[in-house]
Formats: structure tokens, sequence, C-alpha cells
């Protein structure tokens, strides 16, 4: 029997069984759904997160200091990025904590340990887009006036624009520092990833306050290309040999952060690997169905000369039928969600949007591993079918 | 040759040292009461089932020493089928049904030909692209006789080919073999029940406790029966 042949019959028997073959794509479809709706959700969130922590506080490359703080001058680091093409913007943080006071409708609020980020208003814009948050009022900034995070705003009794709080900042010395600022804007962001829980001010003011002159906490360095990470840090930490510097990619920086979330995906992919291998089952009980639906076919077809190898054959070619086109309407199925996640910016009540991505490693990986497996789980369908005996399959009615 | 089937005390003698022969072109059939063996002999003489004991020659080669490989290509090219039930594959048409032996021994360029031809011959020229689940009993068996003869088998065996026609069909199918036979000098071997309604035919083998009892006419037990 030729190949053709083979897979003439192999078509034929399984196309006029719509209802199995039905059943059987659906499943090979589920699985693979299954594995894209995950990917698209879990592994979206993750990638938010990722986005989130690079946009607003650790940029492409997060540089900092291995005991202290950077003394470089802003300016010598700023430029020494910027001159590289890979390199959008590198601008100075500063953190500290502060007890602020507030004075509203005549009762006096106080909030402790309130993180303090220091930004410099001029640089900070191209390197992040925490600016862009501001829900009222304006970023930055002078020197007197503050943005507060939103969550901040609303412990302090819900600050607005234009008043006045009073903060408090242990210096490196041990003394207290007090200043009197204008709240200038109130910073949201989608998720509350940005600087939602922190107060930002003008960062010479605060190293004033922190009679740290010319010092900073970090320097966080953006990319538009985000794939050099690497290779910037190499060249930056290969370019200051003797400065104590730490250089991190975003995946090390917020690796801390990120490291629970991680083996969460692991595990949710493991679920979907173990969706996968049910439908595997399932095409399995199907085929067998098929198989013994056939028994009198295969009893012919073996009685006028048709080989086992001939029958085991056409019954796998059944099996890549099920999953060529499972693995065809499963990618398509999953392609059309993540198309309608990414183009709607999807979004779980409100909270962060998801940064869905089109990862076509996975795509294709998951379409040839359904594919594969609808194969394997044809196997031993298809070997019990040349186990019949067509004196046997002559028996059935 | 010894058919048992089954082991220790629910063992079944079908056949016992059945013994035979059939010449080139002889139409033959094979009787016996219901449980008799017949269905087991043919299924032996087919090479569906291999005898406990005993040796089956067909066209003087020892078929018991064939593997399932050789036996498959053997079944393919010396012998044709017809069963009671449900010969055909019902996803495929009837033209398609006479052709299978050919796509599955190797096709040769007259193969389409042949098979309409054969087709014309037992009345079915206007039902060739009808699929084989659209098509009466009385239409399948002669599909079946056409898939049987196309490889120009040694031998074509029938197991009760019209036992589940009404008569007048049955006896359109029993001439329908008969003239077949005659104008391709065709061997058939055919398990009936009804032998009367065959006429004339060059041998009848009784199958009686297990036995072969070859002649040419009915005996006295069997018209009664
Ligand atoms: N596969 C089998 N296993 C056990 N016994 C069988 C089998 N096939 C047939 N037999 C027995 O062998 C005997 C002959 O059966 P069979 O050849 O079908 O008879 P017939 O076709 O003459 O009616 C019967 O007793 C039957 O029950
Ligand atoms: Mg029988």
């Amino acid at each position: 029997m030729s190949m053709e042949y083979r897979l003439r019959l192999a078509k034929r028997m399984l196309f006029n069984k719509k209802g199995s073959l039905i059943g059987a794509v659906l499943a090979v479809t589920i699985g693979i759904l299954v594995i894209h709706v995950n990917f698209v959700i879990f592994q979206g969130l993750f990638d938010a997160i990722v986005r989130d922590i690079s946009n607003y506080r650790n940029g492409d490359i997060l540089v900092t200091d291995e005991a202290d703080y950077i003394d470089k001058s802003d300016l010598a680091l700023a430029n020494w990025f910027e001159r590289i093409p890979f390199v959008q913007g590198a601008t100075p943080r500063l953190s500290s904590s502060a007890e602020i006071n507030m004075t509203k409708n005549g009762k006096l609020i106080e909030e402790t340990r309130v993180p303090v980020v220091g930004v410099d208003p001029y640089r900070d814009v191209k390197a992040s887009t925490a600016h862009e948050t501001v829900a009222e009022g304006t970023y930055i900034l002078n020197r007197n006036s503050v943005v507060l995070g939103n969550n901040v705003a609303s412990d302090l009794g819900n600050a607005q624009v234009g008043e006045s709080l009073k903060m408090l900042i242990v210096d490196r010395y041990g003394e207290d520092q007090v200043r009197r600022f204008t709240v200038a804007g109130i910073v949201k962001s989608p998720g509350g990833q940005g600087l939602d829980y922190s107060v930002v001010m003008h960062i010479d003011t605060l190293r004033d306050m922190m009679a740290r002159e010319g010092e900073s906490g970090s320097f966080m360095v953006k990319l538009n290309d985000p794939t050099k990470a690497f290779e910037v840090k190499e060249f930056f930490l290969a370019a200051y040999p003797n400065d104590d510097f730490i250089a991190e990619t975003i995946e090390e920086s917020a690796e801390e952060q990120l490291a629970g979330f991680r083996s969460g995906i692991a595990m949710i992919n493991l679920i979907g690997y173990f969706g996968m291998m049910s439908s595997a089952f399932a095409i399995v009980t199907i085929q067998m169905m098929l198989v013994n639906g056939k028994t009198r076919e295969i009893g012919v077809m073996r009685s006028i000369g048709a080989k086992r190898k001939d029958i085991l054959i056409i019954f796998i070619f059944q099996g890549m039928i099920i999953g060529a086109i499972g693995a065809g309407v499963g990618t398509a199925a999953g392609l059309g969600y993540t198309i309608y996640a990414k183009e709607t910016k999807m979004s779980f009540m409100n909270s962060i949007p998801l940064e869905v991505n089109y990862n076509w490693e996975k795509i294709i990986q998951t379409a040839l591993l359904s594919f594969t497996l609808a194969i394997i789980a044809s196997l031993y369908p298809s070997y019990r079918a040349t186990k019949l005996l067509p004196v046997e399959a002559m028996r059935t009615v | 040759m010894t058919k048992i089937y089954g082991i220790g005390e629910n063992q079944v003698k079908a056949l016992d040292d059945a013994t035979f022969s059939i010449g080139q072109g002889e139409f033959v059939l094979i009787v016996g009461s219901s449980g008799s063996g017949k269905s087991t002999l043919l299924n032996m003489i087919g090479l569906l089932d291999r005898p406990t004991k005993g040796k089956v020659f067909i066209d003087g080669i020892d078929t018991t020493k064939l593997d399932d490989n050789k036996i498959s290509s053997f079944r393919n090219k010396k012998l044709g089928f017809i069963f009671q039930f449900s010969n055909l594959l019902t996803d495929l048409t009837v033209l398609e049904n006479v052709l299978l032996p050919r796509q599955i021994g190797g096709t040769n360029g007259s193969s389409e030909k042949d098979a309409r031809e054969l087709l014309k011959s037992v009345g079915l020229e206007s039902q060739l692209n009808k699929r084989a689940n659209k098509i009466s009993g009385g239409q399948a068996q002669r599909v079946a006789i056409a898939r049987g003869l196309i490889n120009h088998p040694s031998v074509v065996l029938a197991d009760e080919p019209t036992g589940n026609l009404d008569s007048v069909t049955s006896g359109i199918i029993i001439q329908l073999m008969k003239s077949m036979a005659k104008k391709l000098n065709q061997t058939f071997i055919i398990v009936t029940h009804e032998p009367e309604h065959f006429g004339d035919v060059d041998k009848i083998i009784t199958i009686k406790d297990g036995r072969a009892l070859e002649g040419n006419h009915l005996r006295e037990e069997e018209i009664i029966a």
C-alpha cells in the first residue's frame, strides 16, 4: 500500500467520523489554548512588573556602589552613559525615609517611615516614565515642592495639590532635619508599581537634608534597545574598574522581587503541560473508539491483504492529522487571544496592564509539542489495531 | 487439517483431520449443519487462521510455512473473499472498494479499467461513485464479487454470501457467481446452508464431526436439513 493511499484511507475514515475528529481536535486545541492563555496572563503579568520596575525604578541597568553611596558626579556618569548610542538617558536617584506631618482640617496627621525618592527633574524624564504617572498637579519640581504618591496622599487624609507639609529626615550624622514643602502633584500608576507609596522630591534637596552633597544612591540607565543591557553593563564595569560599582541588568536588579513569581509561572506552566497530557489521553480514548468502530473494516482490509504495517501507519496518520489540525486551530485560537490581550492592553480589575509579547519560539514549540503528543497518543490505539485478527474482525456484524 | 479452539476443558475440536483437495476451476460447495466447522474450514483455506495441525497447500505452496507479511501478500494475490455481512469499506466508493486489493498489493495502469469492467459485468456500472454504505445488500455482494475477482486469484472463498439476502436476490447472486466462475474459469469455494439453490456444482464437501466428506451430490440428510 502506498503512503499516499494510506494517508487517503486515514483521512477518509477520520473525516467520516466528524464527532470523533472534532472531539480529538478540540482536545489538542484546548491543550494549546490553555498554555497560550496562561502565558498571556502570567508571563504578561511578570513582564508587566519587570517593565514597571524598569520604567519607574531600576531602568534597564541599575548602578549602585558596592558599599556605600555613589560619589562620582552626576554629570560625569550621565555623560559617560549618554555617549553610548543605545542609551536613552541616565539619571541619579537617592532614597531615604521620612516622617511627615500635615495639618488637615485643623487635625494633625503624622506618617512615619515614608520612603522618599530624590530625583533629578531634568535627567529623570529621559530615563524614567515616573513623570507620566502624574494624576494631579505637576511633576517636580523646584526645591521646595514634593510630589506625593497616591497612597501617601490618601494616608495623609487625602492631601491635595497646593497644600503644605512638614518632613523630617535624619541626616548622616544622626541629626533631625526638618523642612516644609508644598505638594506639587500626585502620582498614581496603574497597578501601583510606580512611586505610589513614596514621596518624590528634588535630589539636591534630599542630598542637602541627608548631608550627602554630590552623592547618589543609584544611577538608573534606560536604553532604547534593552537587549543591549548586558553589553552596556559590561562596558561600564570595564570602564570603571576601580570604583566598586555594581551594575545590574533589570533581570538581576529585580530578581529578588521576581523570584517567587518566577516559580509561580513555572508551576502554572507545569499545570499547562499536565493539561496537554490529558489532551493526549483524550486522544488515546477517542482513537481507541475509532479503532473499535473500525474493527470490521480493519478485518476486511487485512483479509484482502493489508499488512500490519499498513494498518499501523493508517492510524498513526490519523494521529498526525488530529495533531496537525489541533495544533493549527489551537495556535490560531491562542494567537487570537494573545492579539486581543495585546490590542486591548488587557488588565485585570483595573490593575497593571499586561505586557503581552509574541514569544514565537514558545508558540512554535507548543504547537510542535502538541503535534508530537498527538502522534505519540495514537501509537497505542494504532498498535492495538494491528493486533486485530482478520478472523476476529469478520465475526463482528 | 485439525483445528482445536480454546484450551483445557473448554477445548472445541472444530475440525478433526479434515482432508480434501480441489482442482483449478472447480465450483465447490461446503455444507454441513450449523456449528459443524464450515467457517472454520474456510478460514483455514483463506489463511485467516492457522490450523492446529495439518497443512494447507495452495498452488502447490505450503502456506503454513509463511510469515504474517507473506500471508498477507498471499491473500492479496491468490485469494478473493466474499463474506456474509458488510464486506465493504463504507468510507470508500463502490469503485474504490473494488480497487482496494490493487491499492494494497500495488496498482498498475489498467487497474481502474479492470475495476470498471468487473463492475460492469456484475451490473453495477451505474453505481461506481456511490459510497459503499449507500447501496443495497445485494449490490454490496456484487461489489464484493468484483473485488474478489480483480486480482485474478487462484480461488475465491465465500462464507454464506447469500445468508443475509432475500431469496430472489440470493438466487441472482448465486447465478452471478456461477456465471463468473464459468466465464473466467475461476475456482470458487462457497460455504452455504442452502446448497439446493446452486444446482449442479463440481464438488460438494460435507463437514460432519469435524471430518470432510467429498462428493458431487447432496447427501440424503442434507436435503432434509
Ligand atoms: N474463535 C473460536 N473460539 C472457540 N470456539 C470457536 C471459535 N470459532 C468457532 N468455534 C466453535 O467451533 C465450532 C465450529 O464453528 P464454525 O466453524 O463457525 O461453524 P459453522 O460455520 O459451520 O456454523 C463451533 O462449535 C463453534 O462454537
Ligand atoms: Mg459459519
